[in-house]
């Protein structure tokens, strides 16, 4: 009986992979910047297309419906899915490596190019803070965090701190790249060494120059997540729930940064299966990666339920007329089956699909969860904010919700916003691509020097030092 | 048709603060009637005095200018309560009458219905409560005696209610309006509180709570109370009607 | 940071076993003081199920006190197991392992404290059965599921069975090992409790699995208890400062900030106690220290996040009760006291690494975290029924009387007494994992440098 155990149980593992040496990795790496430009550059244009449309739509929605708040629930929906997918994907390379998780060194520099995505969030939200009612109208303030702010307070400072969320963003990015701009220097021709010559500013490698790496690093990452929950909680406060006279939910904020860094791992799950497929990079990017993602992605979609149950538990005992609306509103009114839907799709499914060790083991079966929840989150966010903004004007100040408001369809400019705002999210992050790598060069590298794979008895396991 | 069968009956309460004088004579009557305990000094002190009726008294202003507002509050006997799905053992619970009913011999003294009372008017018995001598024969046989660890409030007088629904069935009639009182409404000198069967359209308290002062205790937590109260006349300011649902703005 | 020590395999007995082969002088005299204490502590608690809960300090509207704190509170410290044990072995993190057994222990312990409290604090303890388990023992009437009273009851013992089962299977491979040091009575104990551990690849094989599988097992388990514990509050719409969506995942966050602090004060304890300089290591405490400060520092964005939306409604009951908790006396002092010793000084002091390689240090500092996390209970539970809703004429001040503040030491005083009993037969420490810890990790040269090194299984 024992025998036949063990032979299944080495049958069932294989070898860890093999170190690439460091030549390869540098030349395989560098010559993805080039690989499949023509295709990047097609793609690229009719992003560009959809973009230009989107916000050519903004224009003309501003000039319609600029006196009628109601009408801009979709825009508040996208920057917030916007916000969420972009802003939690660089989330992923920062907990891990402060942790010293050593799966995540192919996955960094893809997370952290999605702050470049915030550029397309910074553009989208400038409609909503035209469109943003004030906080105090003929005398009455309605309820909000600003305690003592001026009327213009949600709009000046959400924007700020968005602001400061996506520059740590970038910061964090470019001082992560910056051993590999000069590999770029050293490796490719043409514009991209005049281009990585200016960005690598210098880098030669000393020990100082690694030493300011990783502390900016640790700075940054946490900066970023601190700033993260807290714009998280500036925007889910000020675009939705002060919207609704009498939604008082103190983990609103949590849920709204939970379902962000639920979104970031699965589009960086997502955009992992792309590069690994398309830029052939199946070297680098193991199923250890899919792994260790889809464990996270798996845990935070068991935090989904458990944020939105206390919320929900609250409201459902308390029954008083405020938490009535409340359920009413958001999840058994107009909006039960955005909520049915987005329920099914960011929790249900994929908690049965990536509760199966042999799914989460694999390359191909986390990117459908991936999919399903980034799906998910849209509906989600259509469900809140739609609900929020739909509220009328003259009920905003009141004190509690008395009327549920009815449910609003997208038109033709709000879903030419949706398609213009994801396209201009995503075209920065392919342009990206054509200038440095999208696997970190010098984390792959820093890997082989600290790991050996090594035989222990019958087994294999790998050596991993850990330097302090 | 009889309404003297079990369910057809929903017990409310009208409180006219308007007539209320804040003499206390239903808080004595209720302590009479329901076997209270006696509360000591020392038990105010600690507070641990039981009163199934209380009357809640707040001054407003500086002598000379000294005002006494006062309202009776008991236990409203809500539909919607927050006291009935938090307890473990089923020790409350809404029967088919309108009534929040507590039973004693099945609590177990987790006072967690009282923590959910917004209006407090539930009683916990800390000791085992003790009489004087003198005072022994003055126990109402109808109503059980609770011994410590036991909460208790407000019943509308259920002894009395079954007495008189008993009553009636027995001579094959309805129940009459103003027959069955509490001790608190039979007591009170001005007729403030009044108790009746709030299904009877012809009951006082049917046409009573449609009368524009009407108002309940704390509306935004939807408890659909069975005790509403008539709001006091200030003859310096005009009544608005409280009867249809406004949002008051902040 | 972690320094590799050559810890051969008759070292490690010999000291780890120095507990149960050799029992050291100061255990019973220690046992014996302590046993005291805890006969007091039952005598105080069958006067008051003799005389009534009058002798406690409650009153109206003030119905819970400091039992119902002091229940949360051990709760609270009862997350530290799992947070330890499992979360860090299925995160393969190697400082884990002189500490998971007296993690998990302390979390049975604390859960049965736990359990006690709100029985020994009904109106008629007698007749708890009518709740407790899930059976019509009366009149055909079963419990009322609908009550966060019995959704507690349910998590906590289903936390309690599946840590004592953590635990036993964690521990069978140390008992073998003492049943084959043993004679007498202590060999037949050992040798049922063993259930014929060999030491074989198939069992090693099946207790690694099962503790893996128990770890995953009790990780929802981990999140739900303290949630559902907390719903006992949240759910009420009644008392301000309770009816908040955010109480679930605050009381987590708390309780593992609680759990993790009260394993340091017992890390250090064992190493003072039993000598375990070898074993209970300056760089265990390194790397505690720095999984508290992320844990405090969240506790620090909830309690904000709370306080923050308990304001944002502009009820004026509620600032009045905010207003009270903060700015009245005597609750300024305590909230003051809290924020000091819950947050600002232990973190501060754990930022630098002097300090989290200063084991005294540690100590004291996770003491005052306790302090603090009790106290967050309490100004959670009981202003908030002092000034219930707007009816000021019913407010009311809660003095605990003396037999209260007695059965909280007491609680204190029985949980050190179970787990010093258990020390006199089991270890605290685990061997196994000390040995299998000395085979895992190697010393490796990168370049000049000599960097310590472990081997991952990679599937």
């Amino acid at each position: 009986m024992s025998k036949n155990v063990s032979k299944n149980h080495i049958k069932e593992h294989h070898t860890p992979p093999e170190n690439v040496p460091f030549n390869k990795i540098t030349s395989e790496l560098v010559s993805t910047t080039v690989t499949g430009t023509k295709k990047i550059k097609q793609i690229s244009i009719i992003l560009s297309i959809l973009s230009l449309l989107g916000i050519l739509a903004v224009i003309v929605k501003l000039f319609n419906d600029h006196d009628d708040s109601t009408k801009w629930g979709y825009v508040a929906a996208l920057v917030s899915f916007l916000l969420s997918v972009g802003g939690g994907a660089p989330m992923v390379a920062i907990a891990p490596v402060l942790a010293k998780a050593n799966w995540i060194r192919p996955i960094t520099r893809i997370s952290a190019i999605f702050s470049l995505a915030g550029v397309s969030t910074l553009i989208m939200t400038i409609p909503l803070l035209i469109m943003l009612p004030s906080l105090i109208v003929d005398g009455v303030r309605r309820r909000s965090i600003w305690f003592e702010g001026p009327v213009f307070s949600p709009h000046i400072w959400d924007y700020v701190a968005l602001l400061g969320l996506i520059l740590t963003g970038l910061a964090l990015f470019y001082s992560a790249a910056l051993p590999d701009f000069a590999v770029m220097r050293d490796h490719s021709s043409g514009w991209r060494k005049n281009l990585a010559k200016t960005l690598s500013r210098g880098w030669v490698g000393s020990d100082s120059q690694w030493r300011t790496l990783r502390m900016r690093i640790g700075m940054f990452g946490t900066f970023y997540f601190l700033i993260l929950i807290f714009v998280n909680f500036l925007f889910s406060t000020d675009f939705a729930m002060s919207m609704v006279p009498g939604w008082r939910d103190a983990i609103f904020p949590m849920y709204h940064s939970i379902t962000s860094l639920q979104a970031g791992v699965a589009i960086v799950v997502a955009s992992l299966w792309i590069i690994r497929k398309y830029f052939k990079l199946e070297r680098y990017i193991h199923t250890d990666q899919f792994w260790s993602l889809s464990r996270l992605l798996f845990g935070l979609t068991l935090l989904w339920i458990y944020f939105f149950y206390s919320a929900f538990i609250v409201f459902w005992y308390g029954r008083s007329a405020n938490d009535k609306a409340w359920i009413d509103l958001l999840i058994t009114g107009p909006m039960m089956w955005v909520f049915i839907t987005s329920a099914l799709f960011i929790w249900f499914a994929p908690w049965w699909w990536l509760i199966w060790n042999k799914v989460r083991r694999s390359v191909n079966g986390p990117i459908i969860a991936a999919i399903l929840i980034l799906i998910g989150l849209f509906l989600d966010r259509v469900r809140l904010f739609v609900t929020a903004w739909s509220v009328p004007t003259e009920s905003i100040h009141d004190k509690y919700l008395t009327v549920i408001p009815e449910i609003i369809l997208p038109g033709i400019l709000d879903i030419l916003i949706i398609i213009g705002g994801i396209s201009l999210a995503i075209l920065p992050v392919l342009i990206i691509s054509r200038i440095i790598p999208v696997v970190s060069i010098w984390e792959i590298q820093q890997f082989n020097l600290l790991s050996k794979p090594v035989k222990y008895i019958k087994t294999h396991g790998v050596l991993v030092a850990k330097p302090d | 048709m009889t309404t003297a069968e079990f369910g057809k009956q929903n017990w409310g309460m009208v409180v006219d603060i308007d007539k209320c004088t804040g003499c206390q004579a239903c808080v004595l009557a209720c302590q009479s009637e329901n076997n209270i305990p006696l509360n000591t000094q020392d038990r105010f002190e600690r507070g641990r005095a039981i009163s199934w009726i209380r009357i809640e008294r707040y001054w407003e202003g500086d002598f000379p200018d000294v005002n006494a507002r006062f309202i009776p509050i008991m236990c409203q006997h809500c539909e919607n309560a927050p006291c009935e799905p938090v307890c473990p053992v089923y020790a409350t619970y809404h029967n088919a009458e309108g009534l929040n009913v507590q039973v004693y011999n099945r609590c177990v003294g987790t006072r967690y219905c009282a923590n959910g009372c917004p209006f407090t008017v539930r009683f916990f018995n800390y000791w085992e409560p003790v009489w004087p001598e003198s005072l022994r024969n003055h126990l109402n046989p109808d109503v059980t005696v609770r011994s410590r660890g036991i909460m208790e409030k407000c019943s509308f007088c259920v002894q009395r209610i079954r007495r008189g629904v008993r009553n009636a069935k027995k001579e094959k009639r309805d129940v009459r309006d103003g027959e069955i009182q509490t001790a608190c409404s039979q007591a009170c000198p001005t007729s403030a509180l009044v108790f009746g069967n709030l299904n009877d359209k012809n009951s006082q308290v049917s046409k009573l709570k449609n009368d524009k002062r009407n108002y309940k205790l704390l509306p935004h937590l939807n408890l659909e109370q069975n005790v509403i109260y008539l709001a006091k006349v200030d003859p310096e300011k005009k009544i608005k009607s409280h009867s249809e649902e406004h949002v008051p703005h902040e | 940071m972690q320094q590799r020590r050559n810890l051969s395999q008759t070292h490690t007995n010999k000291v780890l076993l120095n507990g149960q082969l050799n029992v050291p002088k100061w255990w019973a005299p220690t046992v014996s003081l302590l046993g005291i204490a805890v006969l007091i502590g039952f005598t105080a608690i069958g006067i008051m199920v003799n005389k009534g809960l009058g002798v406690t300090g409650l009153s109206r509207p003030v119905y819970w006190g400091l039992f119902i704190t002091t229940f949360v509170f051990w709760v609270g410290i009862s997350h530290a197991g799992i947070m330890i044990s499992a979360i860090l072995r299925l995160t393969q993190a190697e400082w884990r392992r002189p500490v998971t057994r007296a993690a998990e222990l302390l979390t049975v312990f604390s859960l049965l404290t736990a359990l006690m409290f709100p029985l020994m604090h009904a109106g008629r303890p007698w007749r708890i059965i009518y709740y407790i388990l899930p059976y019509d023992f009366s009149r055909g009437i079963y419990p009322n599921i609908r009550s966060p009273l019995i959704w507690d009851p349910v998590a906590i013992s289903t936390y309690l069975t599946g840590s004592t089962l953590f635990l036993y299977v964690a521990l069978i491979p140390d008992i073998g090992n003492l049943r084959d040091r043993t004679s007498g009575w202590k060999n037949a104990l050992y040798t049922i409790l063993s259930l014929g551990w060999r030491g074989n690849p198939r069992q090693w094989q099946m207790q690694t699995v099962g503790g893996i599988l128990l770890s995953a097992l009790m990780l929802p388990i981990f999140v739900s208890v303290h949630s559902i514990v907390s719903w006992d509050f949240a759910i009420i719409p009644a008392v301000e400062g309770w009816h908040s969506t955010i109480f679930a995942p605050y009381f987590v966050i708390g309780a593992v900030h609680s759990g993790v602090s009260a394993v340091v004060t017992m890390m250090a304890l064992m190493r003072w106690l039993w000598k375990w300089d070898d074993f209970i290591r300056p760089e265990h405490f390194d790397a505690l220290a720095r999984l508290l400060i992320v844990v405090a520092t969240a506790w620090l964005g909830f309690t904000f996040l709370e306080l923050i939306f308990a304001l944002y409604g502009l009820d004026a009951p509620e600032i009045a009760l905010r207003e009270m908790q903060m700015f009245q006396w005597p609750w300024n002092l305590l909230f003051l006291i809290f924020l000091f010793t819950g947050y600002i000084i232990p973190v501060t002091m754990w930022l630098f690494k002097a300090v989290r390689s200063n084991i005294a240090l540690m100590f004291w500092s996770s003491i005052l975290v306790n302090i603090g996390m009790w106290l967050e209970r309490f100004l959670i539970i009981v202003p908030g029924l002092a000034r219930k809703q707007p009816f000021v004429f019913t407010w009311e001040a809660y003095r605990p009387s003396g037999l209260e503040w007695l059965i909280l030491v007491w609680s204190f005083a029985w949980v050190t007494f179970l787990m010093l009993l258990f020390s006199r037969f089991f270890p605290l420490v685990p061997l196994f994992e000390q040995k299998e810890s000395q085979i895992f990790t190697e010393d490796v040269k990168i370049g000049r440098a000599k960097v310590p090194a472990i081997i991952r299984e990679i599937d």
